[in-house]
Parts: structure tokens; C-alpha cells; sequence
């Protein structure tokens, strides 16, 4: 029944949200954060005010994952569950009518062998198809497909291939320049005036990456990362920086054309090589290895 | 109306036939001739004697009654329920109860009943393990949300609400999920073959 397993949400959960949207632009609460209602008297010239008083710089970065493309392999535990149960269910099943069918001519073969055979038991031309040769037929059309291999070593060596551990959610890492050195960090973009957070975050993307077509999930930052610049950077104006990351599902394959910084797709366990470790600690917060 | 005519004709007539009475009254007292009343009332004309006109104001109202309760009769037998369409899934097929396809119960050593057992106890510890999990990893990552929406109603209110409204361009959001071997590049799938015998039920 559902063979590919796809996660799909109904058309009225969306009207629900379009409806919703359309009385929640007003009072700007939501459902799940218990908010109070913000004011509105305040003008639009005391946010601008508040940007620049505010000693933090922003910058949205985005968490780009690839899902995972086939089954992971069962652990020992499965895969001797799995046996156990289909023992179990053998064991409680009916014949099936291919069954019967294999007993059926079985029984029909001995008494073509007895001596005793009456040739007039066998009613004209009637199996044309013995239950076997069904079953050998069906086999030999199965080893004529050739399926992709699951598993392809120098793939999975490759870290700046997509199609590396098909088993696994893949993160996309870029090399930037953060002040004076060079890091691996989630890719990222300066905020600037006028736009969202997660227009900036796409914008980091299309820089990092070209072509690459990525669904973000929702409005909301997934998390965020605030560091003090060193003490030699840091002027009245900017102590720190704070990052705020959105969370984006890679839609279909194609990595980006000639990406212009150096970029890696890695698994959660491979992220502590590459990440330094307070960020690593922030961010495998919300990279969910499920 | 017409009794009332006919009765009005008969008044009339038997005050004529006292009148002529009077005149040949002074004749013969004695004898009154009984013939005269008759004749002199029961002037029946053809057009009295034809048709039975009784055609009383009830009679219209009691046939829209007749027809009224005939017509509620006709609709509640014609009020039917519609017949259900059965839920094929609920009906056990009658193949599922032939006698003849059932196994051989095959017989289960002790040991190897205790050792189901045993797997079974450690499938649920190995699932409760991996359940929990799970719902640690989901509180984090609330949690990390949670925090960074903080952080951002801290830095700027009008980002805040904009990060606060729901995404209509998201849903329906369709993810095709994992299956056993990865895809094969420029696969050209045959058409499968299939003959629908599913049941269409209208009501």
C-alpha cells in the first residue's frame, strides 16, 4: 500500500495555516510560543533605533541537509528480531494459493508415477505451466534487473560528493573567512537592512552554492550561536556577533556548479573534526542524526 | 341548495294546495283528499331526480385528506435509508476459512520458545532505548529554537514577528523516503501491467 514511504502534509493543515496567518499578521502570536501581544503603538523608527543601539551584529546561516537515500543496514539485534518474527508469522500463516498450487502438482506427479496411472485422470492439456517453472521464471526475471549498488566505497571516501553514505543525513559545511582566519562553519551571511532572517539565510546559500535547490523549513531560526569578537575588534558599537541558524531539506541532487568556497558534506559524527568545539556543541544540538 | 330549493318549492306548493284547500274546503269538509298533498309537494322534475347532488363542502376536504395520507404513506415507505457500501476489509473472504489451507503446526522445542522469550525482552529494552533517545534529541533541538527566538525578540521586535509567521509556501511538503538500493541514473521504467478488479459501490 505504501511502498515509497513519503511524508506528505494534507492541503487543509496549509489552509488551516493561510487562514490562521491571515488573522495572526495583526496580533503577531503564535500558537506555540505563549507570547503577549506585542505593542503597536510603537513607531517603525523605534526598531531601527533599537538595531543600532543593539551591540550585536547579526548574520543567518543555513543547515542544509541531505536526507538519507536508502535503508540503513539492521543492527545484530534487528536483524535476529527480524528473522524471529518472520518465523513466528510463518508459523501462524495459512497456504497461500501458490502453495497449494506447489502441493497440488507434487501430489499429481506421484500419482503419474504409480504404476496404477490412469491416463484419463490427466484431463487433457490442463497445466501447461508447472508451479516450478512459474517460480523459475519469475527468478530469472529478477536476476535480469540490475539494481544500483547500495554501497559504494569511493563514493563514501569522497566528502565533497552528495552521494556519499546514502545511509545518513548529510551536513553542508563551507569554508569561510571569519576575521582573521579561515573556518569551517555552516554556510552564513552578514544580515542587512530590509530584509527577514531567512531571506539572508537563502542568500548565504545561493552564494556558497549555485543551483542548488533546498526547501526551508519554516520562518523561525532553529537555533543560534553568539561569540564576543576579541578584545581587539570589539568597539562601542559591536561586542559580538550572533548567528541564527535555519534548517533547509536538500530538495533534489545536483550540487552546486562551481561553488566558490571549498565545500564538505558531512555525516553528525564527522562534523567534531571540522567544527570548533563550543560551536559543535551548539549546533549538533539541532541536527538531528534520526 | 337544491334541498333547500326543493323544500322552498314544496312550501310553496303545499301553501297552494291549502289555498285551493280553502276554496274547496266549503264542498267537502269532510273528506280531505290525502292525493292532493303528494301531487302538490312532489313536483319532481326531471332535473331534481337525476343526479345526486350531494355535494356537500366536506366531501372536496375529505378527498385532499384522503390523498394527503396516502401521498405521507407513499413517503415513508419510499424514505429507505441508502444500503451501505460494505468495507471489503472488514468481510472476511471465505478462502481465508477453507479448511484445507491450514499449515501443520509445527512443533516449538522448549528452547527455542525460551529464547523468543528472551529476544522479545531485549527488542522492547532495545526500542525503549531508541524511543528515549529520540525524545531527547527532539527536546534539545526545542529547546535550542526556543532559545534562539529569545535571543532575537532581545535584538529586534519587527525580525521577531517575521520570524514568528507561518510559511504558507510549505506545506504540502513531500519527501520521497529512503528505499533499499538507491536510484539507478536515467532509469526508463517499464510500464507495469495491472487489471483493476477493484468494486465501485454507488449509493
Amino acid at each position: 500500500m505504501a511502498a515509497p514511504c513519503r511524508k506528505m502534509a494534507s492541503r487543509s493543515y496549509s489552509q488551516l495555516l493561510c487562514c490562521f496567518s491571515r488573522t495572526a499578521v495583526g496580533s503577531g502570536a503564535c500558537r506555540r510560543f505563549s507570547v503577549t501581544p506585542i505593542d503597536r503603538a510603537t513607531p517603525r523608527a523605534s526598531t531601527a533605533a533599537d538595531r543600532a543601539t543593539s551591540p550585536w551584529s547579526l548574520m543567518a546561516a543555513v543547515c542544509l541537509q541531505r536526507l538519507p537515500v536508502i535503508t540503513a543496514d539492521c543492527s545484530p539485534i534487528e536483524q535476529r528480531f527480524k528473522q524471529m518474527l518472520q518465523q513466528m508469522e510463518l508459523e501462524k500463516s495459512m497456504l497461500s494459493d501458490h502453495e497449494l498450487r506447489l502441493m497440488e502438482d507434487a501430489e499429481r506427479m506421484s500419482r503419474r508415477q504409480a504404476d496404477d496411472y490412469d491416463s484419463d485422470e490427466d484431463l487433457g492439456d490442463q497445466e501447461i505451466m508447472m508451479t516450478q517453472d512459474l517460480e523459475d521464471t519469475w527468478e530469472q526475471r529478477l536476476k535480469n534487473f540490475q539494481p544500483a549498488p547500495r554501497v559504494r566505497a569511493d563514493v563514501d571516501e569522497d566528502l565533497t560528493s552528495v552521494q556519499r553514505c546514502l545511509t545518513d543525513s548529510l551536513v553542508l559545511l563551507a569554508e569561510q573567512q571569519v576575521g582573521a582566519e579561515k573556518l569551517w562553519l555552516l554556510p552564513q551571511a552578514a544580515w542587512q537592512e530590509g530584509e527577514t532572517l531567512r531571506r539572508t539565510a537563502e542568500r548565504a546559500l545561493d552564494s556558497m552554492t549555485a543551483g542548488v535547490r533546498a526547501t526551508f523549513l519554516g520562518n523561525a531560526p532553529c537555533g543560534v550561536y553568539k561569540y564576543k569578537l576579541p578584545k581587539a575588534a570589539r568597539t562601542e558599537s559591536s561586542v559580538g556577533v550572533k548567528v541564527f541558524f535555519f534548517k533547509a531539506i536538500l530538495v533534489d541532487g545536483t550540487p552546486g556548479s562551481a561553488p566558490t568556497a571549498p565545500l564538505l558534506w558531512l555525516k553528525k559524527s564527522e562534523l567534531q573534526k571540522y567544527l570548533k568545539p563550543a560551536y559543535m556543541m551548539n549546533v549538533g544540538r539541532f541536527i538531528l542524526n534520526l | 341548495m337544491s334541498s333547500a330549493v326543493s323544500r322552498f318549492i314544496g312550501g310553496v306548493l303545499s301553501r297552494q294546495a291549502a289555498a285551493s284547500r280553502l276554496l274547496l274546503g266549503e264542498c267537502n269538509p269532510a273528506v280531505q283528499s290525502p292525493c292532493f298533498f303528494p301531487v302538490a309537494t312532489l313536483k319532481t322534475s326531471a332535473p331534481l331526480r337525476a343526479e345526486p347532488k350531494k355535494k356537500k363542502k366536506v366531501d372536496p376536504r375529505r378527498e385532499q385528506m384522503m390523498r394527503e395520507r396516502l401521498k405521507k404513506k407513499l413517503k415513508k415507505l419510499e424514505r429507505v435509508p441508502p444500503e451501505l457500501i460494505p468495507i471489503e476489509d472488514f468481510i472476511t473472504p471465505t478462502k481465508c476459512l477453507d479448511e484445507t489451507r491450514e499449515r501443520i503446526p509445527p512443533t516449538v522445542s522448549f528452547e527455542e520458545s525460551e529464547s523468543r522469550a528472551l529476544l522479545l525482552k531485549e527488542w522492547s529494552r532495545y526500542k525503549q532505548k531508541q524511543h528515549m533517545a529520540e525524545v531527547e534529541a527532539i527536546e534539545l533541538a526545542l529547546e535550542a529554537q526556543r532559545e534562539a527566538l529569545e535571543e532575537l525578540k532581545m535584538e529586534s521586535e519587527e525580525l521577531y514577528r517575521a520570524a514568528l509567521k507561518p510559511d504558507p509556501l510549505l506545506l504540502p511538503f513531500t519527501h520521497e523516503g529512503p528505499a533499499y538500493t538507491p536510484p539507478i541514473p536515467n532509469y526508463d521504467a517499464p510500464d507495469g501491467k495491472y487489471n483493476d478488479i477493484t468494486k465501485v459501490y454507488t449509493q
